[in-house]
C-alpha cells in the first residue's frame, strides 16, 4: 500500500511558523506528499527538519520582503502559502489584564503578518492564475473565550473576516483562499499556555484542561487534536481534489462548535 | 489513489447518479465495498458497486434493506446520506401544497434519520463509524424562487446532523455534513432545462440568473461531482479523525457570510 499520494510533486509550499506544532505537522505533511517546503520562524529548529529553513519575524516588514525576495529568488514562485504564525503572549484574566501594547502585538502576530506576507505573494499566485493560500485561524474566532485568550479570539476574527474577503477578491485570478480553525491541539505551545493558566487559576493543569474543554461547551470528541489531524485538513484543501473550494472557514475541533 | 478504506464496507443511498455515483467511485477506488441504492437499477451499473434497489422514502423499504445489507455484506461503517431532491413546483411559496412539502421532508431529512436510526445500533456497538449528510448551501442559503421547500428541509438535515453528532461523537462515530452549491449534474442540467422552459428564457441566461440569485459564485462556475466526492472521500477517511459535527460548504465561494 502507497503510504502517501504525491499529488502535490512540483509545487513551492511556504509554511510561517514551520519549526513547531500545527506548522512544523503541515510542513512535514506537505512534503510527504511531493511539495518543496520552505519553512520560516524567528529561530531555526533545534531538530533537522528536512525543509529549507529562512529566519524571518514576520511582524517586522523588512523581513518580509526579504523573506519574499529569497524565496522568489531561488524557487521562482510559491504555489502553496500556508499563514500559520500566530499566538499571543497576553496575560489571561479578562478585558482589564490587556494594555494596548498587548492588543497591538495580537494584531500583528495573527492579522498583519498574515496580510503583509499575502500582499507580497498573492500577486505572483494571480500572473500565474493559480495558486492557494491558507490562513491558520483558531475555533477562539468563532467561540470567544474572555479568561484566557480575549485578544486572540478577537484577532482571529478579524482573520477569518480578512480571509473571506480575499478569496472573493482573487477567485477570478485561480487563486483559492481558505481558512482553517483548529479546535483545542496537543501543541507544546497549548502545554505550556495549559501550565502558565494552571498557575493563574491555581489548579492542576488536568483540571485547567479540562476547564478550558468546558468554557468551549465540552468537545464530544472528548480530547485534544493532534497536530496531524490539523495538517490533514490541510493538505487536502492544498490539492486538486478541493478545487472548488474557496472562501471557506474549514473548522477542526472534535464538534466543539455548538451551532449549526 | 491511497488505498485507506480496505476492508470498509460504505452504503451510499442515491448512488447511481450525479453526486451519489461519484462519492461511490471515489470510496471504492480508495478500497472501500460499496453498495448502492437506488428506486430503479440504473441501465449500466458499476460492476463493482452492489446494488440494492430501495425506495426510501418508505419506511418499510429502509429495513428491507438494511437487513439485506445485513446478511450479506454485516455491518456498515460508512454511511453516506446522498438520496435528496426536490419535485417541488417553482414560482415561491404559494406554489407549494402540503404534499410538497411532505414529499420534500421525505425526500431530505426523514430518509435519512431511518436509515441512521437502522445503521446507528450497529456502529455503536463497534464505537466506529462515520456517517455524512449531504446537505446543500441552499440550506444556509435559501433561494425562494426555485426550491422553497427543499431549502428548509436541508436546514433540517443540517440541524439534525449536528444533534445527532452530539449524541454520537462521545460513543465513537463521526458524523458531518456536506453541503455543496450548484453542481453540474444530469439532474441539475434537466432542472435549468425546465427553469429555461418555465421562464422562457436560454438555459444560459438561467444558469447566470440561478448563480446571481446566490449572489454569484466567485469561482464563476459550477461544481464537478467529483469535487464533492472528494471531500466526502476525505472525511470518512482516517485522516479526518477529529473532525465531527461541522457542516462543509463546497460552493466555489458562493455563500457571502463568514
Amino acid at each position: 500500500m502507497e503510504n502517501s499520494t504525491k499529488e502535490l510533486r512540483g509545487k513551492i509550499a511556504l509554511v510561517t511558523g514551520g519549526t513547531k506544532g500545527i506548522g512544523k505537522a503541515i510542513a512535514d505533511k506537505l512534503a510527504s506528499n511531493g511539495a518543496t517546503v520552505v519553512i520560516t520562524a524567528r529561530k531555526p529548529s533545534e531538530e533537522e527538519t528536512g525543509h529549507h529553513f529562512i529566519a524571518a519575524d514576520l511582524t517586522d516588514n523588512s523581513n518580509i520582503a526579504e523573506l519574499s525576495g529569497k524565496i522568489i529568488e531561488k524557487y521562482g514562485t510559491v504555489d502553496i502559502l500556508i499563514n500559520n504564525v500566530g499566538g499571543t503572549s497576553s496575560p489571561a484574566g479578562g478585558f482589564q489584564m490587556l494594555c494596548d501594547d498587548d492588543w497591538n502585538r495580537d494584531i500583528e502576530l495573527n492579522l498583519m503578518a498574515s496580510i503583509r506576507l499575502d500582499k507580497a505573494i498573492v500577486p505572483k499566485m494571480i500572473e500565474k492564475n493559480s495558486g492557494v493560500v491558507i490562513h491558520i485561524s483558531s475555533l477562539n474566532g468563532k467561540i470567544p473565550l474572555y479568561q484566557s485568550n480575549f485578544s486572540y479570539g478577537v484577532m482571529k476574527s478579524a482573520l477569518n473576516a480578512y480571509s473571506k474577503t480575499l478569496a472573493n477578491e482573487v477567485a477570478k485570478n485561480g487563486v483559492r483562499v481558505n481558512t482553517v480553525s483548529p479546535g483545542m491541539v496537543k501543541t507544546t505551545a497549548m502545554e505550556t499556555f495549559l501550565e502558565s493558566y494552571a498557575k493563574t487559576i491555581s489548579k492542576t493543569v488536568a483540571e485547567a484542561s479540562q476547564q478550558l474543554m468546558d468554557s468551549l461547551g465540552g468537545v464530544p470528541l472528548n480530547r485534544l487534536a493532534e497536530p496531524e489531524e490539523i495538517a490533514n485538513m490541510v493538505a487536502f484543501l492544498v490539492s486538486d481534489g478541493a478545487g472548488y473550494i474557496t472562501g471557506a472557514n474549514i473548522v477542526v475541533d472534535g464538534g466543539t462548535y455548538p451551532a449549526v | 489513489m491511497e488505498k485507506e478504506l480496505i476492508g470498509k464496507v460504505a452504503l451510499i443511498t442515491g448512488g447511481t447518479k450525479g453526486i451519489g455515483r461519484a462519492i461511490a467511485e471515489r470510496l471504492s477506488e480508495a478500497g472501500a465495498l460499496v453498495i448502492v441504492t437506488a428506486r430503479t437499477r440504473p441501465i449500466e451499473t458499476h460492476t463493482k458497486h452492489h446494488f440494492i434497489a430501495a425506495d426510501l422514502t418508505i419506511a418499510a423499504q429502509t429495513d428491507k434493506m438494511v437487513n439485506e445489507i445485513n446478511e450479506k455484506f454485516g455491518s456498515i461503517d460508512i454511511l453516506v446520506n446522498n438520496m435528496g431532491g426536490s419535485t417541488s413546483p417553482s414560482g415561491g411559496f404559494g406554489a407549494l401544497t402540503d404534499a410538497h412539502w411532505e414529499n420534500d421532508l421525505q425526500l431530505n431529512l426523514q430518509s435519512a434519520v431511518r436509515i441512521d436510526r437502522a445503521i446507528l445500533p450497529q456502529m455503536v456497538e463497534k464505537k466506529s463509524g462515520v456517517i455524512i449528510h449531504i446537505s446543500s448551501v441552499t440550506g444556509t442559503l435559501p433561494v425562494y424562487q426555485s426550491l422553497g421547500g427543499y431549502a428548509v428541509a436541508k436546514a433540517a438535515l443540517n440541524n439534525y446532523s449536528k444533534s445527532l453528532s452530539k449524541e454520537f461523537s462521545p460513543k465513537g462515530i463521526r458524523v458531518a455534513t456536506v453541503s455543496p452549491g450548484m453542481v453540474k449534474t444530469d439532474t441539475m442540467d434537466a432542472y435549468l432545462q425546465s427553469l429555461a422552459k418555465t421562464s422562457d428564457l436560454s438555459i444560459e441566461q438561467v444558469t447566470l440568473d440561478l448563480m446571481d440569485s446566490l449572489g454569484g459564485i466567485p469561482l464563476g462556475r459550477m461544481a464537478l461531482p467529483q469535487e464533492i466526492a472528494e471531500l466526502v472521500g476525505f472525511l470518512v477517511s482516517p485522516k479526518a479523525s477529529y473532525i465531527t459535527g461541522v457542516n462543509y460548504i463546497v460552493d466555489g465561494g458562493s455563500n457571502p457570510s463568514l
